[in-house]
């Protein structure tokens, strides 16, 4: 089942809905952050995942993550935390 | 013969004291308002622009005349045809978002007019109800010739009955300040802080844009709309002033709460169309300009005169004049079919006005124009193209104010969620998350679009969005002015293909 999550990517003008499944991974949850956002922002190949705070591994899953339905993300430039 | 200054006090103060009903059967505190005060405490209360019925009578007649003969002047259907494409569309924002909500104002005005607490204020708000049936007619008069020749101007009119995002925050402000609220608090959040502070302002940047846009029929409604505003705004202070010797902080709460609240929806209305749907040669002043020469210094002088302290959040509001409504408008165009009027991008002439007036963070917001206009150079312009210029995710809102997340700026958004009683809430900034706290009960089960697509009751699909649940067709739904074909978008083109 979906898991609805708010997305927020650097250098975009607004959040936006991103519908995860708990087997993929935060690094494919990004790039559709990145994708769904890519009218405003250009694609930046280095990134950074974070969730409450903090950065996530990119390999990990959204269930590894934590990531429960209406929590927030937000993805960065790397380098940036 | 008595002079007006001999009998208009006899005019004004009517009361007597009750002596076979109860003073709160006749006042009761849920509509009236708190604190409850015996009327020993509200009898001095006094309103600093005096009128009778005669003289409101006769001002208005003249002012209705000045509104109609400039109408007929120079505001026919063909005078507005020739108007800028950019501020047509501020009128289409402002024809749907005035009416009705003005007519709220009747009703708010009419609480005062049977429960407030002294009869001069009664009658003030008698006369300010009158004002607002008048503020309701005419705009839609003025604007109903324009129904039939753009289907925009049209679909206006039912803006309010749908559940279009911007009309669903709309509402959840309106309803709430002026039609659910008792007559104290109406009198403190709408007289006071929407109208002294913001609105009867707005007029006066309004007036002053319709002017340099060449629109003389809307600066003669607006201008005339104002001068009744400049009154019956007044309604509000002499109710502060007695409110504040026995609940000061009670005050205090309505102030942070009614202010931040009005600068959400003001700072779109007018920022979109001060800084973006107002052409670049006719703009007389940023929408920063016009707030701190305007709104900002003279609110924080009559807050200083009732004791009253600046809300708690007045940095993010300084922050916010220097970005909210640019990620707004930016977020707006990019998701513009979901809204009843069309857009611009800036040009670069535009975008270095931009700069020059918000050099803080124009350097993010520019990398988002400069990004939209390279999609349009991919795809070519033309009307069939709109939609592949067009965001396709769903955007979020703030559960509190309902508008989108666009609090903070491109590289901070201030997006917080709060989890309680089993429930998720996200607010776009901490204001409206405070606001939230303090009165749970009334928002806790409040959807917004979100939560309305997740739960099913809202289709999940942006097209039917659009038409089922906003109840826009493809004539109405916004669209960009020029569908992409901006002259210096395809010189820009040509110029880097020739690299």
């Amino acid at each position: 089942m979906a898991i609805p999550l708010y997305g927020f990517l650097e250098g975009d003008t607004l959040g936006l809905l991103v519908l995860a499944e708990e087997g993929e991974t935060v690094l494919d949850l990004a790039r559709k952050l990145q994708d769904a956002a890519s009218l405003r922002v250009a694609r930046n190949d280095k990134i950074a995942f974070v969730y409450n705070g903090k950065a996530i591994e990119l390999g990990l899953t959204v269930a590894q993550a934590g990531l429960q339905a209406s929590d927030r993300f937000e993805v960065i430039g790397k380098g940036k935390l | 013969m008595l002079s007006r200054e001999e009998w208009l006090p006899l005019a004004r103060k009517l009361d007597w004291d009750f002596t076979y009903v109860r003073e709160d059967e006749v006042f009761p505190q849920v509509i009236s308002g708190h604190p409850w005060l015996p009327h020993s405490e509200w009898k001095e209360w006094e309103e600093s622009f005096k009128t009778s019925y005669r003289e409101y009578v006769d001002n208005q007649y003249e002012k209705d005349m000045a509104v109609y003969a400039v109408r007929d002047a120079v505001g026919r259907l063909e005078n507005i045809q020739k108007l800028a494409a950019p501020w047509m569309n501020s009128l289409k924002l402002h024809a749907a978002a005035l009416p009705l909500a003005e007519f709220t104002g009747v009703i708010g005005s009419l609480r005062g007019a049977r429960f407030g607490r002294d009869s001069a204020w009664r009658t003030m708000s008698t006369f300010g109800a009158l004002d607002e049936y008048r503020h309701t007619q005419i705009p839609l008069l003025l604007f109903h010739q324009l129904v039939r020749w753009d289907a925009q101007f049209d679909w206006a009119h039912k803006f309010y009955h749908t559940n279009n995002w911007f009309a669903v925050a709309s509402r959840h402000f309106f309803d709430e300040l002026i039609l659910g609220q008792s007559a104290i608090e109406f009198a403190i959040g709408a007289n006071f802080v929407l109208e002294t502070g913001f609105t009867n302002l707005q007029f006066v940047g309004l007036a002053s844009l319709a002017r340099e846009s060449s629109d003389h029929m809307f600066e003669r409604m607006v201008t005339s709309i104002q001068t009744d505003e400049a009154r019956h705004a007044q309604i509000g202070h002499p109710v502060i002033a007695v409110v504040m010797k026995h609940d000061p902080e009670y005050v205090q709460y309505l102030l942070d709460k009614w202010f931040w609240r009005s600068w959400r929806l003001f700072s779109i209305l007018t920022g979109v169309s001060t800084d973006y749907l107002t052409a670049l040669d006719q703009r007389p002043y940023s929408f920063k300009e016009f707030m701190e020469e305007w709104i900002i210094d003279q609110f924080l002088r009559t807050l200083d005169e009732f004791g009253l302290k600046k809300p708690w959040y007045w940095h993010i509001v300084e922050d916010e004049l220097d970005i909210y409504h640019h990620m707004i408008y930016a977020s707006a165009y990019t998701y513009r079919a979901t809204l009843w009027f069309d857009f611009v991008i800036p040009s670069p002439a535009e975008r270095k006005w931009l700069r020059q007036k918000y050099p803080k963070y124009w350097d993010d917001m520019d990398a988002v124009w400069e990004q939209v206009s390279e999609r349009w150079r991919t795809v070519g312009p033309g009307a069939a193209n709109e939609l592949k210029v067009h965001g396709t995710a769903l955007p979020t809102f703030c559960d509190l104010c309902q508008l989108p997340l666009s609090g903070g700026t491109p590289r901070k958004n201030t997006a917080n969620v709060l989890a309680k009683d089993g429930r998720k809430y996200i607010f776009c900034s901490e204001p409206c998350r405070w606001i939230f706290l303090r009165e749970p009960e009334r928002y806790a089960n409040h959807k917004d679009l979100v939560k309305r697509v997740l739960s099913g009751e809202a289709p999940t699909q942006l097209s039917e969005l659009l038409t089922e649940y906003f109840r826009l067709t493809p004539e109405t739904w916004g669209k960009d002015v020029h569908n992409g074909a901006y002259d210096w978008l395809a010189a820009s083109k040509a110029s880097s293909a020739q690299r």
